[in-house]
């Protein structure tokens, strides 16, 4: 049996559709059977990020109607054996599925796959209750800036009085320069404040962009922030990984500067 | 302090102190509004039974674990600092 992870943040443009694409794709690498599944019905996106855009037949709101079966809707990803998307639709709106039918849903791929990662819209309305809906564990995606952490607070307070315990969160674009020059909150700063455990700290890193851009996620470049999101994996799958320090880039300039602050 | 060397910016301290008032109190459903009116409340309660200073009076709520505190100085009373 499968196990259903909601990746979620109340917040837009804090990064959860790249978190997923990420770390389906890190996960599929690591040969376990992965399904992302873009929940955002009426705004598709996981597609676009991880490069299969062209080749959506069906989608999550055809399987739920059974204009055809989930097999059929399945993308493979034919760059990772073990990845398979379930795209959301264009054409309709949240309302066209129910909390139900997707835990309905989740629970056939429960048969199937090992992962199955749910991509959650923004916001708290109907979206949001249907992809929380079938899920047992939850990454809470963040940025070190207050209008997100606010929402996380939000997203944490609703899922855990929607019964939903295992909650674990995600620090993204994280700027090392900026959290020593105090004009960042820090890691342990965002922690303090949401009270909740942690899976992983992503820098703001332009390979994300780049890898997003080419619709390749983790294309295996050497980036700090790739690293950590295969490091995000390997604490799904039950290892112990320490969490990385969070290492700046320098000019001399910068470096002369610390030598004269000492 | 030094004209060469920057001080260090303090912005991301004063957004983690707001960021910690603002969610405790939105964690319990009560507004920093209704935190004043809560403040305002008991200083009228207590100055019913004891002198207080009201302009001292502080309140706050902590996470863990979930705590209402109110700091209330009381006024000294005069009488205590001659001798008896």
């Amino acid at each position: 049996m499968g196990e259903v992870i909601v990746i979620t943040s109340g917040k837009g443009g804090v990064g959860k559709t790249t978190t997923v694409a990420n770390i389906g794709t890190g996960l599929a690498m690591m040969g376990k059977k992965t399904v992302v599944v873009d929940t955002d019905i009426g705004l598709r996106n996981l597609d676009v990020v991880l490069g299969l855009e062209n080749r959506i037949v069906y989608n999550l709101v055809d399987v739920i109607n059974g204009n055809c079966r989930l097999r059929q809707a399945l993308i493979k990803d034919r760059r990772h054996p073990e990845l398979f998307l379930l795209p959301s639709a264009q054409t309709k709106d949240k309302s066209a599925v129910s909390p139900e039918q997707m835990i309905k849903l989740t629970e056939e791929l429960k048969e199937e796959f090992d992962f199955i990662l749910l991509d959650c819209p923004a916001g708290i309305e109907q979206g949001f209750k249907n992809a929380v809906a079938g899920a047992e564990r939850a990454l809470v995606v963040t940025t070190p800036e207050v209008s997100a952490i606010r929402d996380a607070d939000r997203i944490i307070g609703l899922l855990e009085a929607g019964g939903l315990r295992n909650i674990q969160l995600i620090i993204n674009r994280l700027r090392p320069e900026m959290i020593a020059r105090g004009d960042m909150m820090s890691v342990d700063d965002v922690i303090e404040i949401l009270a909740v455990d942690l899976i992983g700290t992503i820098l703001d890193d332009e390979q994300i962009v780049i890898a997003a851009n080419q619709g390749e996620p983790l294309s295996g470049k050497k980036s700090q922030a790739e690293e950590e999101y295969r490091n995000i994996c390997r604490r799904l799958l039950g290892e112990e990984i320490p969490f990385m320090e969070l290492r700046q880039k320098k000019g001399m300039f910068r470096r002369l500067g610390d030598i004269f602050r000492k | 302090m030094s004209i060469f060397i920057p001080s260090k910016s303090r912005s991301a301290g004063y957004a983690r102190d707001r960021m910690k008032l603002l969610l405790v109190s939105e964690r319990v459903g009560c507004s920093p509004q209704m935190m004043k009116m809560l403040k305002n409340d008991l200083i009228h309660t207590v100055k019913k039974y004891i002198a207080i200073d009201d302009t001292q009076v502080h309140i706050h709520m902590t996470q863990n674990p979930p705590v209402l505190h109110a700091d209330i100085p009381l006024r000294a009373k005069k009488e205590r600092k001659t001798k008896c």
